[in-house]
């Protein structure tokens, strides 16, 4: 269309008053052996998403066997105490049902996503998964060599290694946040099948898990089917030993370098500790970070570095949750030989959030721009879901979402650069580089 | 509206064609006040020319950073503004532009759509070409050339297709090709393709299709019609490449093997049988490829299946990944055996009717939220000719047969048909660790 001189120009639209965003509220229980559960119907699709969590992450681990916690995980569908893992497998891929579960640092977690009209035997399927795996010693061992086998896939990829090591780097070795919550080669090849059961045994309580559902069901119909499901299931909390002393374990300022011959690109990473889920700075830390690089394109890392200087796909940044404790990163891949740059600029950045205060326009989009995207947030059952997972995880207030956008307005320019200061400080980071840094003589 | 998707999963829309040719394609679900505006080109990579790869995505890539009254940043800033999120992608059949936002804000991304359909060209310099030039090219760095196996979906498409045939090359373009593209080439690729008449407008969501038709008009009805645009390819099954096979070295740990078949187009009835076969072979623990690379045969970490909805023809691929001390043809043979054993002797009743409830899932899933309907809409209506299209593919799998299955399996996934690539660990990591040992 190259006549454009025909076409008339037309006034920007002005949007009217933006619509006012409701969260879902959920019917909460707790059933009488402990697990809570969090049920938040709503039909607008056929289908029912579970999350089911425990106290059973990596940071659960056996010290002399890391990968415990992921093998155990693994196992769930594996056989159960009346079904085969062909017999299990044969039953969910016939209800078009699926079922997995994942391991992180803090908890270990069974997901299902089923028809509505299936939900019952799903249900059913789903205690059975987890709360009765027998742990095969036939597939106890396939599931070895194959998460041997996908810790050695994982390192061919150079964003995985920044990963790994520069959590490593922040939180230390000591810590369980320290290491990729899959283990290491060496626990999942010693670990016996013993440790397994016991481990399931210590772990998948009622006590200390919870059960998010949402989607399309009968809360009443449910309850029931829960209560009949998980029937016979006791046990108290486990408790979990984060031991590791983590104040210490930040190697601030360090910068390391891992070569990686014939790099495309360098993978860079800057991270370090960054704020408790529950810390009131929570908000203003969200908001900093939005600034910063939480939107790939807008946010000043990917303004900087792709829009300004071409020098990658994207930039951002964004906080890690834990349970004992927080970490930040920020993320990009840019050409080997501007590597160097690109860690200046990124911390040029990080340290102008910290000293300027942050200009009110641009406070305010980010403000306008996390809150008014909430509809968003709760449009399908697994977006609900997830956000309710957060809540229960992390201990936040059942109101949580209700004063979302009001704690978000809240937020000042000044909270913003306060804590910009404590997470973002060049002083306070680790520089992980994966391919090379020509010119560097750091 | 509350049952947006009930037990046959539907997307009512309604159509309206512009006098410039624009379609304006209308679906309301007020579940969530929010709106998607959808924006679709009928052009992809299949559009380029040999020598200029990669021009559309670049295009598309171009169209952020600007309009007369939009100018450089102002795109994004504006959206993100009213808590809207938007991007675009380019793929072999189509190019699409697509913004969600809060209700209140809908007439926002039309008139940013707008502004970049008749006022881009005069902001398009030599400053922003180079500039995305340089993104695109990380962009390809960061997906293709510094993953582990990235390389292989090109090369693979390289063997299965002769050189002439638009799907040989990959969409984000070749490096030499990225290098080469002008000026000239982004500004006729637009002018030729990014006209009202090869374009597909929906607007999904909390808003009713009077009031949809109402703002495309306003924001839309008055753009020249601009050139007729050539006439998209046939549909074209390319010769069968003869068991083409390739070995390509790559820095990863394990071998792979990966093989792909042309067949019939996205939406005919085979297409959608093959489908249903790509979920029955090998989606879910108890499927048959599943259970003989490596649950019982133990030969593979993973193993997958799959096929693009694609114009001219669709392609039907296998992947899978060898566990250690495997050879690849190991898992090519096993593969085969698979397929052979369904043309033999076809499949049952209870595989077919779990994998259409499989396919019935991920279905659900993939289209519960406006954007990925708007885009089923957009997609149908550009591909099909037609946004009510999508319907004659959701309600074909429940007319699949397992004969169906059987012969489909008989027809395409026969081994003279397919192209094979191995993809195997470079060798030298392993000399160089003897080399430390001898230290």
């Amino acid at each position: 269309m190259s006549e454009t001189s025909t076409v008339a120009v037309l006034p920007p639209p002005v949007p009217g008053a933006p619509p006012h965003t409701r969260a879902p509220r959920p019917e909460r229980w707790t059933m009488d052996n402990g697990l809570r559960v969090i049920a938040l119907p709503r039909s607008t699709v056929p289908q029912v998403v579970l999350r089911m969590a425990f106290a059973a992450g990596s940071a659960a681990d056996p010290a002399e066997f890391p990968g415990t916690a992921s093998l155990t995980g693994g196992l769930l569908t594996e056989g159960t105490q009346t079904m085969t893992a062909d017999e299990l497998n044969a039953r969910l891929d016939g209800l078009g049902a699926s079922v997995h579960a994942s391991v992180g640092h803090d908890f270990a977690e069974v997901e299902a996503v089923f028809l509505s009209e299936t939900l019952a035997e799903g249900i059913a399927l789903m205690a059975e998964v987890a709360i009765r795996p027998t742990f095969p010693e036939r597939e106890v061992e396939r599931i070895r060599a194959e998460s041997l086998d996908a810790i050695l896939s994982r390192l061919d990829e150079p964003a995985n290694l920044a990963e790994d090591r520069s959590a490593m780097e922040v939180f230390g070795p000591a810590h369980p946040y320290g290491h990729p919550p899959f283990g290491t080669a060496e626990g999942i090849r010693s670990v016996p099948r013993d440790a397994l059961v016991a481990f399931h045994a210590a772990h998948y309580r009622p006590g200390g898990a919870f059960l998010v559902a949402s989607g399309d069901f009968d809360t009443a119909e449910l309850r029931a089917l829960l209560d009949d499901a998980f029937a016979g299931w006791t046990g108290e909390p486990p408790s979990i030993d984060y031991a590791a002393d983590a104040d210490a374990a930040v190697a601030a300022g360090r910068l390391v370098v891992v070569p990686w011959e014939d790099a495309a690109q360098s993978e860079i990473r800057i991270a370090g500790v960054g704020l408790d889920r529950l810390s009131p700075d929570w908000f203003a830390g969200s908001v900093a970070n939005y600034v910063l690089g939480g939107s790939t394109i807008t946010g000043r890392l990917g303004s900087n570095l792709r829009e300004d200087k071409g020098w990658t796909y994207g930039a951002r940044s964004y906080f890690l949750p834990g349970l004992a404790l927080g970490g930040w990163v920020a993320e990009t891949a840019v050409d080997v030989e501007v590597t160097a740059a690109a860690v200046q600029e990124m911390l040029g950045e990080m340290q102008r959030l910290a000293e300027e205060r942050v200009p009110d326009d641009e406070l305010r989009r980010a403000k306008d721009a996390m809150i008014l995207s909430l509809p968003r947030y709760f449009e399908t059952p697994s977006g609900v879901a997830g956000r309710f997972v957060t809540l229960e995880a992390y201990n936040l207030p059942h109101d949580y979402w209700d004063t979302y956008a009001d704690r978000v307005e809240a937020v000042t320019a000044e909270d913003v650069q306060r804590v910009a200061r404590q997470v973002f400080h060049p002083d306070r980071v680790v520089r992980v580089v994966v391919g090379a840094m020509p010119e560097e003589s750091d | 509206m509350s049952t947006i998707i009930s037990s046959t999963i539907r997307i009512p829309s309604t159509t309206r064609v512009l006098a410039n040719g624009l379609r304006v394609v209308a679906h309301e679900d007020s579940s969530a006040p929010i709106v998607t505006v959808h924006l679709m080109f009928r052009a992809g990579s299949r559009d380029e020319r040999p020598g200029r790869t990669g021009l559309a995505h670049l295009l598309e890539h171009l169209m952020f950073e600007g309009s007369q009254h939009a100018p450089k940043g102002h795109f994004d800033d504006a959206l993100e503004r009213v808590g809207g999120s938007n991007n675009g992608s380019t793929w072999l059949d189509r190019t699409n532009y697509y913004e969600t936002v809060p209700t209140h804000a809908v007439e926002l991304p039309l008139w940013l759509e707008r502004d970049r359909m008749a006022f881009f060209l005069p902001m398009l310099t030599g400053e922003v070409l180079e500039l995305q030039r340089g993104v695109v090219m990380n962009e390809r760095r960061q997906v293709i050339e510094n993953r582990p196996y990235g390389m292989a979906d090109e090369q693979l498409h390289e063997l299965l297709f002769p050189a002439d045939h638009p799907y040989s090359w990959p969409t984000i373009g070749y490096m030499r090709d990225l290098e080469q593209i002008t000026l000239e080439d982004a500004r006729a690729f637009y002018q030729t393709y990014y006209t009202p008449g090869n374009a597909v407008l929906v607007l999904a969501g909390d808003i009713g299709a009077e009031r949809a038709f109402e703002l495309a008009e306003r924001y839309f009805g008055d753009l020249p019609a601009g050139p007729d645009v050539p006439p998209p390819p046939a549909q074209l099954l390319p010769p069968a490449p003869n068991g083409a096979r390739r070995v390509m070295e790559d820095d990863v740990s394990f071998p792979r093997i990966m093989q792909a078949f042309a067949v019939p187009a996205y939406g005919t009835p085979d297409w959608i049988a093959l489908d249903v076969l790509a979920y029955l072979l090998a989606d879910g623990d108890s499927s048959r490829l599943q259970r003989a690379l490596v649950r019982d045969g133990r030969l593979a970490q993973d193993v997958d299946s799959y096929l693009y909805p694609t114009a001219l023809c669709g392609v039907f691929g296998f992947v899978a990944t060898a566990r250690s001390e495997v050879e690849p043809e190991a898992l090519e043979h096993a593969i085969r055996q698979v397929v052979d054993e369904v043309i033999a002797n076809g499949v049952t009743d209870e595989e077919l009717t779990g994998a259409v409830r499989r396919v019935r899932r991920d279905q659900v899933s993939e289209l519960a939220t406006v954007e990925e309907r708007a885009d089923a809409l957009a997609y149908a209506a550009t591909v099909l000719g037609d946004a009510d299209a999508v319907h004659t593919v959701l309600d074909g799998y429940a007319e699949v047969t397992t004969d169906d299955l059987r012969r489909v399996a008989a027809e395409y996934l026969v081994p003279e048909r397919g192209a094979t690539l191995v993809v195997i660990p470079r060798p030298g990591q392993d000399d160089e660790d003897e080399e430390a040992d001898d230290e």
